[in-house]
């Protein structure tokens, strides 16, 4: 938190220099290489569908919610998919209230692209009633600290979220068989959302003339450098999206070898995410087991006390 | 609250404090002229405490309390680091991480002159004294000591800067010298200036010298003198 509380306009001339200077000999501020990612740690809320990330210093919390609405008319049998951004100015004081600023609507287009262009989520099978009713899947990104690299933060927030989200069992009933039922998560068990592949973003910064690279770049790193690229992969190497920012050229040959990069770093991220869920979902089967007192020496206790 | 006042004043040195606490009572103490460093107020008849702190006396009549925090809350003589955010036709507007900007007179410098006011860029990185911190009003710096001399202010070169809590840079400044600073010393050879207001600014011949020197300031901030050493020996040996 202390480091980041430079913001990028008060960044120093000494700063900027060093963070140059020191790369010119593969070396970063916090001590890692070039092409070493910082430490990803994901926790999950009580509820489901809720997700913490850290990345770093980077916080990003990710919600997702789900409402029965009416499709689109020319997609009658479809659910839908969006992302809502929400940057906080306790997060960044460069961050404004109120109207998302560039950076927001950057970050939700680029999630947004790499989920459902690469039809990550199957919306077929939110629906329920074609033409009437499908289940509108809602994620929230909430940014809590910037500290840099908020696109692959938010990004890993949203995943786990998706992955630990359940809806309500739903089934038509009703004298026309057209009426919808959603069956309470105490009576049935609410299901979870079928996710064909993890697509994972992975940010690359460049720096200018020296044709420096490196992934993950920190917020002081972010305010020097001079280009930065987005490539969304997944575990299997393909691509589902590619964002280039900043006025920094970038050839081919320097394209290829972060798509390289990138397909060995989404591998590890995809496993440290499902590693995650797995022990959430663990966690969450066990709160459902029922105790019941066996030993006698309860119920006597119990008998006393009424 | 009776029984604080009735208190000696003696027994709240180097203690923990919090706001509303009563530190001193005047009218027990007629005839004498204390000081009062950051953190405490006159209320009438007593001194209260306006943060929660270590309460520190200094022989002969000084107090003051200290505290951790990320906020600087300026403080007459301090030694900060500011870094210069905008420049007017009388004074520089200078960043030290208070809740306002602080002025630095462009005359406030050794030997200083209309005809020689010195130029800095933008995000220029200077080590400073505080000359003035009033109430509602932007805190005063000068680059130069008490006598006028330029003594060791002025503009840092090169180097990095990081930021800390107010309370470990004051750590970074006591005597005997800090476990951290003396493990690394030992074995790098570094130059550093702390900053009052929780800045950190390091430099050496080499780039690696000035990573491994600032994490491993960073990281000692909640470890006890013996983890200071390991961390420090641990860091090192990777280096090498």
């Amino acid at each position: 938190m202390e480091g980041r509380l430079a913001n990028a306009w008060r960044l120093t001339v000494n700063d900027k220099n060093f963070i140059k200077t020191a790369l010119l000999s593969e070396i970063r501020i916090d001590g890692r290489k070039p092409f070493e990612y910082r430490k990803i740690s994901i926790k999950f809320g009580r509820e489901d569908g809720s997700s913490e990330v850290q990345l770093g210093q980077t916080r990003v919390m990710g919600i997702v919610t789900a409402q029965l609405v009416q499709p689109y008319r020319d997609r009658p049998k479809e659910g839908m998919l969006s992302i809502f951004t929400e940057f906080s100015p306790m997060a960044d004081p460069s961050f404004e209230p109120g109207r998302p600023g560039e950076l927001a609507v950057e970050l939700g287009r680029i999630i947004d692209r790499g989920l459902r262009e690469s039809r990550a989520v199957d919306t077929e099978s939110l629906c329920i009633l074609a033409g009437k009713f499908v289940w509108a899947v809602r994620i929230d990104i909430h940014i809590l600290d910037n500290g840099g690299n908020l696109v692959d933060a938010a990004n890993i927030a949203a995943l786990a979220a998706l992955l630990t989200f359940r809806r309500p069992e739903c089934s038509l009933g009703g004298e026309d068989g057209q009426e919808v039922i959603v069956h309470p998560p105490e009576i049935r068990e609410p299901l979870p959302l079928m996710v064909h592949h993890l697509p994972i973003a992975i940010t690359f910064g460049f720096f200018s003339n020296e044709s420096i690279l490196l992934i993950d770049p920190t917020h002081n790193e972010e305010a020097v450098m001079n280009g930065r690229m987005t490539t969304t992969v997944n575990a299997n190497g393909d691509i589902c999206a590619i964002q280039k920012g900043g006025g920094e050229g970038v050839p081919q040959r320097v394209i290829m070898q972060c798509l390289q990069l990138a397909t060995s770093k989404a591998a590890s991220i995809t496993k440290q995410i499902k590693d995650a869920v797995e022990a959430f979902n663990t966690e969450r089967a066990l709160r459902k087991i029922k105790r019941h007192p066996t030993s006698t020496g309860v119920d006597v206790r119990e008998k006393q006390n009424q | 609250m009776e029984n604080k006042q009735s208190s000696s004043p003696a027994s709240f040195i180097d203690s923990t404090i919090v706001p509303g606490d009563v530190v001193l009572d005047l009218s027990s103490m007629t005839n004498q002229t204390i000081k009062l460093g950051g953190g405490l107020r006159q209320d009438c008849d007593v001194i209260s405490a306006m943060k929660a702190g270590t309460l520190r006396f200094s022989k002969p009549n000084k107090y003051w309390i200290e505290s951790s925090q990320k906020r600087y809350v300026p403080c007459v003589e301090d030694t900060v680091l500011g870094i210069v955010v905008d420049s007017k036709a009388d004074n520089f507007l200078i960043d030290i991480k208070g809740p306002t900007l602080a002025f630095l007179p462009v005359l406030a410098f050794e030997g200083g002159t209309r005809r020689n006011i010195p130029k800095f860029e933008l995000g220029t990185l200077l080590y400073l004294r505080v000359v003035k911190a009033n109430f509602g009003m932007n805190p005063e710096l000068s680059c130069t000591d008490a006598s006028g001399k330029a003594a060791e202010f002025g503009p840092l070169k090169d180097g990095y800067m990081f930021e800390t809590s107010t309370g470990l840079s004051r750590k970074l400044l006591s005597s005997p010298t800090c476990p951290v600073l003396e493990a690394l010393g030992k074995k790098l050879s570094f130059e550093i200036a702390v900053g009052l207001n929780g800045r950190v600014w390091v430099n050496a011949a080499s780039p690696d010298t000035v990573v491994v020197a600032a994490n491993a300031i960073m990281n000692s901030e909640s470890l006890s003198t013996a983890q200071q050493i390991i961390m420090v020996e641990h860091l090192l040996k990777n280096i090498q």
